[in-house]
């Protein structure tokens, strides 16, 4: 049939960030132990405290085992055939520039890192490996007196603000994962906005795994002071390979009393090949807490990419008034699993979250979603609400739905519904008869589908989430 | 668990009734041949601390089933209700309504599953649990769960935890019925749709009269 064709055309299409940089990289050797930890933490020059922190965690993860709760199917994970630490070599001749070929690298996954090219309001944290590569924008920030940086030079340079917050919300014996990721995290982003600052422009953490054999643990810090407010977004993406990769990185966010924060992800890491070989692990620890008063917290992710993802980004509603929102489209296609989902915890008064999830699954995905919501007894006039509807696209796929709803307060109200359908055939026929293709029609259809959930993104996410939509689903519809 | 077959074309209602005088836990295994049709209610009355684990196998093609359940715990009771519906061939419809009230100290815990199998195409199955918190000490979960392999299905659940409506309230109370008659009005509206579904008459009144009863002692609201 001609429209298999064409859809067997496409489905054949690569995954376009597939691409390695050859850059002269430095490794240190494969395994986990204390002496790696140590060497990590002297390659990076820390302080003691970091380095005790580190080991404490290494020591709760020996004891740890991998969760197996999950609607997931993990093949075994030899921790000690992994390199927990790579970074490019700088140029010693030129310390101020960025290795042309990383910049070039980042040129082409279209994050431009030379501020003059930059997008305008856009200030980027670009980590390459285990390492910040540069970070833009850095004086227009600091005049308003945000600090934006590199894990690594926050640690050097503002330790007391990150002594202070750090691990304050997910501890480090939080999870397995989490636990890892203390111990052997290398950079990541690490973001301040004092007391009643605004944020000029969106911030960006950009992520790419690009050596061999190694997996990446980075560690992202964000404070929003009194009254402040920031938007912060975070993508990823990875070279193609037969070997499966791990990344298990730790988000923490802190919303003081009346401040705002925006958290938006695209993540598109390598999903593995149409026979399931390959892709990144992404097995993610995400949280955040309302602390103080009126504060507000929102996350959207747009979910494409990983062989395999854990992820559960999260809000403890702690401050009175405050409220959360999570905003989320997972897409699965050919092998990949996904088991993602969020959780809210009310523990102050007038808490309100709500919950907007849409699943879409398709070849021979298996896509779940999982959530909890918790209203303590302390919770009064607490509210949520939750939706979650999934797409299935094929009989070969699977879509779940799991949520848990616990309340402990009588004036709480908490509300959840799912649904489960597949793309309604008067829908494509409608389409088809109005000379769009099939493919392009369900493209559309998905879109709309998810509207609701891309509109919530800031314009140059939701730009690529769309593409990204409908680059995931090529080749599923026959 | 004992097994009930419900042979092809048959069908099987029962109501169950967990009280006081009979408590106990109650577990149900039902397996549904080709267009066999079931009705199937359990209601917890006050005082009775159970656990109910219902299992309903769709085997046969066009099987219907309706279950559905009532709990009423204004007291120290802890109720657990566990369901599984497994849709494993294409064709069956199965609908569930479960409505529980706590009180007190009492702790309900729902937890429902419904699983399609990969090649149970064209199934319809349809969840709903609401919960009402009366008491601050009371505590109410709900795990509504779905596991759907196929894709011609039509599939959903809902599931809430609150408390009675204010404005309902108001209104009675504004046309001169009392507040503890108001809030008796509305919990027996909130659980009336199942009562309302027990397709024998003598059931039905029975089943009625006992929950509006046990609904009455709810006192400490």
């Amino acid at each position: 049939m001609d429209e298999k064709n064409i859809l067997e055309d496409i489905a054949r299409k690569e995954y376009e960030h597939g691409f390695v940089t050859d850059v002269e990289q430095e490794f240190i050797p494969k395994g986990l132990n204390e002496d790696i930890i140590r060497m990590i933490s002297a390659k990076k020059e820390e302080p003691q405290w970091l380095l005790d922190f580190r080991l404490e965690a290494f020591r709760k993860w020996q004891k740890m085992k991998m969760p197996q709760w999950a609607h997931l199917d993990i093949p075994e994970i030899d921790f000690q055939d992994i390199i927990y630490y790579a970074a490019p070599k700088k140029d010693s001749d030129r310390p101020k520039e960025i290795d042309p070929e990383l910049a070039e690298t980042f040129e082409k996954l279209g994050i431009p890192l030379h501020e003059r090219a930059a997008l305008a309001g856009v200030a980027v944290d670009a980590v390459f490996d285990s390492v910040s590569v540069t970070t833009t924008f850095r004086q227009a920030l600091a005049d308003k007196g945000i600090i934006f940086c590199s894990f690594s030079e926050a640690v050097r340079e503002h330790p007391d603000l990150v002594r202070r917050y750090l691990a304050t919300v997910v501890p480090s014996g939080d999870n397995f994962y989490a636990a890892l990721n203390s111990a052997v995290f290398s950079d990541g982003s690490f973001c301040y906005i004092p007391k009643g600052v605004r944020c000029p422009m969106e911030l960006s953490s950009y992520f790419r795994i690009n050596a061999k054999g190694t997996g990446q643990f980075e560690r992202t810090l964000i404070v929003a002071d009194e009254g402040s407010y920031v938007s912060y977004m975070e993508g990823c993406t990875a070279p193609m390979r037969d070997e499966n990769q791990l990344h298990a990185a730790v988000v923490e966010i802190v919303v003081e009393k009346d401040a705002e924060v925006k958290y938006s992800t695209v993540q598109n890491w390598y999903p593995g090949d149409a026979q399931g070989r390959g892709g990144i692990f992404n097995f993610v620890t995400k949280r955040g807490i309302c602390k103080g008063t009126g504060s507000h917290l929102s996350w959207t992710q747009v979910e494409t990419g990983s062989a395999i993802t854990w992820k559960y980004p999260s809000t403890i509603l702690k401050g009175d008034n405050s409220s959360s929102e999570f905003y989320s489209v997972a897409v699965t296609n050919n092998f990949q699993q996904a088991d993602t989902g969020t959780k809210m915890i009310h523990i102050g008064k007038n808490t309100r979250s709500r919950i907007v999830s849409k699943g879409i699954s398709a070849g021979r995905s298996q896509n779940s979603y999982r959530g909890l919501v918790k209203m303590l007894p302390g919770a009064d006039n607490a509210r949520n609400f939750s939706q979650c509807d999934s797409l299935l696209i094929g009989d070969r796929c699977g879509a779940h739905t799991f949520p848990s709803i616990e309340n402990a307060n009588r004036t709480a109200v908490v509300e959840h519904e799912a649904t489960t359908s597949k793309i309604s055939e008067d829908q494509l026929f409608y389409c088809n008869q109005r000379g769009i293709g099939p493919e392009e029609a369900v493209g559309l259809i998905v879109n709309g589908y998810a509207r609701e959930v891309l509109s919530k993104l800031p314009m140059e996410f939701a730009v690529e989430a769309q593409k990204l939509l409908q680059v995931s689903l090529e080749g599923s519809v026959g | 668990m004992p097994v009930t077959a419900v042979a092809a074309g048959e069908s099987l209602n029962r109501s169950i009734v967990i009280g006081r005088e009979d408590p106990g836990d109650c577990l149900l295994h039902v397996v549904m041949a080709a267009d066999s049709h079931l009705d199937l209610s359990v209601i917890v009355l006050p005082g009775a601390s159970s656990r109910v684990n219902l299992r309903v196998d769709m085997e046969g093609p066009g099987a219907e089933a309706y279950i559905s359940g009532i709990y009423l715990c204004p007291g120290a009771e802890e109720v657990s209700i566990r369901t599984d519906v497994n849709h494993k061939v294409p064709h069956c419809v199965s609908r569930q309504l479960f409505k529980g009230i706590a009180g007190g100290t009492a702790k309900t815990d729902f937890y429902g599953k419904i699983v399609v199998a990969q090649d149970a195409q064209k199934t319809e199955a349809y969840q709903e649990n609401h919960n009402l918190l009366i008491s601050d000490s009371a505590r109410m979960d709900t795990r509504p769960q779905l596991e759907i392999y196929a894709d011609d299905v039509k599939c959903s659940h809902g599931a809430t935890v609150g408390r009675l409506n204010e404005d309902e309230q108001f209104y009675m109370r504004s046309r001169g019925i009392p507040e503890s008659e108001a809030m008796t009005l509305q919990m027996l509206s909130f659980i009336s749709p199942v009562i309302g579904h027990i397709p024998d008459i003598q059931t039905r009144e029975n089943v009625s009269r006992i929950a509006e009863q046990a609904i009455r002692s709810f006192r400490e609201v």
